[in-house]
């Protein structure tokens, strides 16, 4: 071939490549039929490369894929039923209207923490600052609303604070992530406890939210965790902890958003009716 | 214009060596990083003897027997002319200090690494995610293989053109 016949079928050939390129990533036809050459022509060779199976034991092994895939979806059900029951029947959704629902979508924040999308939206009843909980406890707060799903902010997120009571006692005080000034050591997924009142918190106080006016951001009385460790007294005002929670961000699935209901009827003073 | 035995057997290598690097291979159980780009270096053992129009062109005809072995690549034609590029830079080296035995693996390296660029840069573009150890792993497979492997295919390349089979 002379050079110049050469060179100029360079260009036609890598003008064709590009042009089929760009084909492809409009999403043209021509490059489906490609593709599609290319597996009818090769595949047959691969098949028989990679050693494929008679066609009896082929369909024994497709049948054994079909009733495998069909088992671990019953079984998925059974477990999504169960853990719906538990949610439903938990001490969260006593005196409360529940939504239940599913997480859909989960993001690793690149500032730490995590959120997660539920199927749930503001057709549904869904509205932004609702509570979500698990069966074990809080799960977050929803932060943004579309029309079939929302958007939660997982606790521990980087900015999510929640005023909580601990113990027996009811004591004040926040749950925040680790911040990075923070004088402890805490391990990964746990939460800082920081004491409004002068107290000290105990291994093993269940803490709870506080709840705030209308039941959002968070409603009353939901587990968040129990504190886990108690920091060292450094001669500080109130002792900060650290709070394991009680739900485990990496595995949520099934959760309810608690529909905040406003009061309609006024609270009569016990002792005043005759 | 006849096929010589030269051609044919440089299609055959390549095709063989796409068969093998998508379905052998992996079938075998080598993983990804630690098969090496066997086209590639077929690419550049004719690339480094003949120059960059003839690598540039014999690139991007084997990048689109890789392209259209199955699982075939998507965007369809990237690949081709990253191959095409590759090609076109291991040509560069033919007249380059041409005795020396290096001179073939240095090629290769080369085009390997603009294999890995185009990679590294249409995922960037696409913002698709992208194995940057792995990458590197293979290159250096890549290169050690090539290192055994170049000076045969050289030879039978020489023995053929000195026959005039070529």
């Amino acid at each position: 071939m002379q050079p110049t016949v050469r060179r100029r079928l360079l260009v036609v050939l890598a003008s064709l490549t590009v042009a089929l390129l760009v084909a492809d990533l409009a999403h043209l036809a021509v490059a489906d039929g490609v593709r599609r050459a290319g597996g009818l022509v090769l595949g047959p060779v691969q098949r028989a490369l990679a050693g494929a199976p008679r066609d009896d034991l082929a369909a024994i092994e497709s049948e054994n894929v079909r009733l495998r895939a069909l088992a671990a979806d019953q079984q998925h059900r059974l477990d999504e039923l169960g853990r719906l029951d538990e949610l439903l029947g938990g001490g969260a959704a006593t005196g409360r209207t529940l939504l239940p629902a599913r997480v859909v979508a989960t993001d690793v924040s690149a500032l730490g923490g995590r959120s997660v999308t539920i199927d749930v939206g503001s057709r549904d009843g869904v509205r932004t600052d609702s509570t979500v909980v698990a069966a074990d406890g809080l799960v977050g707060r929803v932060v943004s609303v579309s029309p079939w799903t929302s958007d939660v902010q997982v606790l521990g997120s980087a900015d999510s604070v929640v005023a909580v009571r601990v113990g027996p006692a009811g004591t004040l005080g926040t749950v925040s992530p680790p911040a990075p000034g923070d004088s402890e050591s805490r391990p990964r997924g746990s939460l800082r406890l920081v004491g409004i009142a002068p107290s000290t918190p105990v291994v093993g106080d269940v803490v709870r939210t506080l709840g705030s006016v209308d039941e959002t951001p968070y409603a009353a009385g939901i587990v968040v965790g129990t504190v886990s460790a108690v920091d060292p007294d450094r001669g500080q005002l109130t002792r900060g902890a650290t709070v394991r929670p009680s739900v485990d961000p990496d595995a949520i699935d099934v959760v309810a958003v608690v529909v905040p209901v406003a009061r309609s009827t006024p609270r009569s003073p016990t002792g005043a009716r005759r | 214009m006849r096929p010589t035995l030269l051609g044919v057997l440089r299609t055959a290598y390549v095709l063989v060596a796409a068969l093998v690097v998508a379905t052998l291979l992996p079938r075998l159980g080598a993983e990804p990083r630690w098969v090496p780009d066997l086209v590639l270096v077929g690419v550049v053992a004719t690339a480094v003897l003949r120059g960059p129009v003839h690598g540039a062109l014999v690139g991007l005809l084997a990048g689109w027997v890789v392209e259209l072995v199955p699982p075939v690549g998507s965007p369809l034609g990237l690949a081709p002319l990253v191959m095409m590029l590759a090609g076109l830079v291991a040509g560069f080296f033919r007249r380059s200090s041409s005795r020396s035995p290096l001179r073939a693996p240095a090629a290769l390296l080369a085009a390997a690494a603009v294999v890995l660029v185009g990679r590294l840069g249409s995922a960037v573009l696409a913002k698709g995610s992208v194995e940057l150890v792995d990458g590197v792993w293979r290159l250096l497979v890549t290169v050690l293989v090539g290192g055994l492997l170049l000076p045969a295919l050289l030879a039978l390349d020489r023995a053929l053109v000195r026959r005039r089979l070529g």
